[in-house]
């Protein structure tokens, strides 16, 4: 028998996680706010009907959902819950792709010989209900791209299994291309002057078209709708091109001091990754968005690959100057290692002089933090930062949690 | 600040929420819940108190009277004894939901409330509040907000 491919994403994710230790929230319209308090970025099905979307302000939300209750987000929470989900999945299958927080693929195995696919999807579906009290929409298919699509469709709390070509055909035609994940907005528009509007226009169109409209990326999509598995399940995460730390200032920064006072913290939040791949980098940016609109970057090299916090700030310091705008407000920094090389065995440079001091004091900082927590022992530039560290929740980012594909 | 709270209908006797029926609320298909305004007439709040969950008023309206003719507090207020003349008694308010212009808000516990007299003997609440964290601020667009019991928002 053919391999089939299953989809898991859970439904409302970070409102479920919620209802999970707030048992109160079943059944009312709930909404999760962001890192600033200030936007929607999980709204439940109750919600959803009234209107909000994700991304939806707070003070508009309000207006739409009078009786909505909003939430403070707590990723660590939801990782929790996240990787509870992921063991429940292994009790299942060997063989899982942690694509992110609240999405795995998974190699579907029916659970005996006796046990079709469609009756495993649902017995996953309410083990995971059970052991993590969460409810999630399994789908099913011969490739990944056709088990998200379908498992869209059950949303929520569902459990789909499309085994043959008919069942793939009839459903295909009723969703719009732009359900695809990657083809959307201008993918979309290039495509339908060929009267490709549908999943099933995509899929019936010759695969040379696809291919020259679309690029390897797009055909690649192509085969997977035809049934050819071609995107793997990845049980581990390919090695990260690139580590970035940043995101919104929470707030309008026009003070340089405060802007460099975010720099810093982003910096230290990089270090952390780059321990924990046990990579080091060549060069650093630092990107920011400004009020204004503008996106300005600047870029450092840096000669010997390093982790280590003083020659990061260095870098970081030349960068933040190349991308600064005098009198400018910024809203959002990141802080990106891009040249990544391993951390053991790396090529020193004629002029680089053991240093122990410093890996000794990076060591201690490291210890101290380890045991006491993270950002016990922080640079002295982040105190201009006090309301980011006074919040035990601001000391974990959703994109801190390791080990899954996407974002 | 914070002009309303409630609580699940199930956290309170039914004798209590009987009582109470005119301020009992269902959202979508969740559970009842029993809401407490301070616009509402008579303002009352739930507080633990002696041990016991009790339902009492929330401030004072009157003007005249030897009570303070608000329904909230400030912290610094609290800690500076300005409260001292009064005999106050620091209760919690238990809550599931804050409600501040136009947004609830789930929290955890409950917010903490200072519990004076009247020079009848009847028991009084008011509200704790302290300057609203940045979250808050931009979440109700108030500059102040209740001191809740174990989380601050």
């Amino acid at each position: 028998m053919a391999g089939f491919v299953a989809h898991l994403d859970a439904d409302a994710f970070y409102v479920s996680a919620e209802r999970v230790r707030h048992t109160d929230l079943a059944g009312k319209p709930v909404g999760v706010l962001g890192n600033n308090g200030a936007c929607v970025i999980a709204k439940s099905y109750e919600m959803k009907a009234m209107g909000v979307k994700t991304g939806t302000p707070i003070w508009d939300a309000a207006k739409l959902c009078p009786e909505g209750v909003y939430v403070k987000r707590d990723f660590y929470w939801y990782e929790v819950l996240s990787r509870r989900m992921l063991a429940a999945v292994g009790a299942f299958t060997p063989r899982i792709e942690y694509y992110s927080i609240d999405e795995f693929f998974f190699e579907a195995l029916p659970t005996s010989h006796k046990t079709d696919l469609a009756r495993t999807a649902t017995s996953i579906r309410d083990h995971i209900l059970e052991a993590a009290g969460l409810p999630v929409t399994i789908g099913v298919a011969r490739t990944r791209t056709l088990a998200k699509l379908f498992s869209d469709t059950g949303k929520p709390f569902g459990a789909v299994a499309v085994l043959d070509r008919d069942h793939e055909r009839e459903l295909l035609a009723k969703l719009p291309v732009t359900e695809i994940s990657g083809i959307a907005g201008r993918r979309a528009a290039r495509i339908a002057p060929y009267g490709i509007n549908t999943c099933l226009d995509l899929a019936d169109a010759p695969g040379r078209l696809v291919k020259q409209l679309l690029t390897k990326t797009g055909y690649e999509i192509w085969l997977e709708l035809n049934g050819t598995p071609v995107l793997p399940i990845r049980t581990d995460r390919p090695p990260h091109k690139v580590l970035a730390r940043g995101g919104s200032l929470m707030g309008n920064v026009a003070d340089p001091k405060v802007l460099w006072a975010w720099c810093v913290r982003h910096v230290e939040r990089l270090i952390e990754e780059l321990r924990y791949h046990s990579v080091r980098t060549t060069a650093l940016a630092v990107q920011v968005c400004w009020k204004s609109g503008d996106s300005t970057g600047g870029t450092t090299a840096i000669s010997t690959p390093t982790d280590k916090f003083d020659e990061l700030l260095d870098a970081a310091r030349t960068s933040l100057r190349g991308a600064y705008i005098p009198r400018g407000t910024a809203t959002h920094l990141h802080v990106l290692a891009t040249e990544l090389r391993r951390g053991q065995g790396f090529q020193m440079s004629l002029f680089d002089r053991p240093d122990p001091r410093t890996v000794k004091i990076a060591a201690v900082k490291q210890a101290v933090n380890d045991k006491l927590g993270r950002f016990t022992l922080r640079s002295g530039e982040t105190l201009r930062l006090p309301a980011v560290y006074a919040d035990p929740a601001n000391q974990f980012d959703i994109c801190d949690i390791r080990g899954k594909i996407c974002f | 600040m914070c002009v309303a709270l409630a609580l699940p209908a199930s956290e309170l006797p039914d004798a209590v929420v009987e009582a109470l029926a005119p301020r009992v609320y269902t959202r979508d298909t969740g559970g009842r819940e029993v809401r407490f305004y301070w616009r509402a007439v008579p303002a009352l709040l739930p507080v633990w108190w002696g041990g016991q969950l009790r339902v009492v008023r929330w401030g004072s309206r009157d003007r005249n009277g030897r009570l303070p003719p608000t329904g909230w507090t400030w912290k610094q207020s609290v800690e500076e004894g300005r409260w001292a003349a009064l005999a106050p008694e620091e209760v919690e308010v238990p809550a599931n939901y804050g409600f501040m212009n136009g947004v609830w808000y789930r929290v955890k516990q409950g917010a903490k409330g200072l519990l004076v007299r009247t020079p009848a003997g009847e028991p009084v609440v008011y509200l704790v509040c302290e300057p609203a964290t940045r979250y808050y601020k931009v979440m109700t667009r108030a500059e102040w907000m209740p001191v809740l019991v174990g989380e601050v928002i």
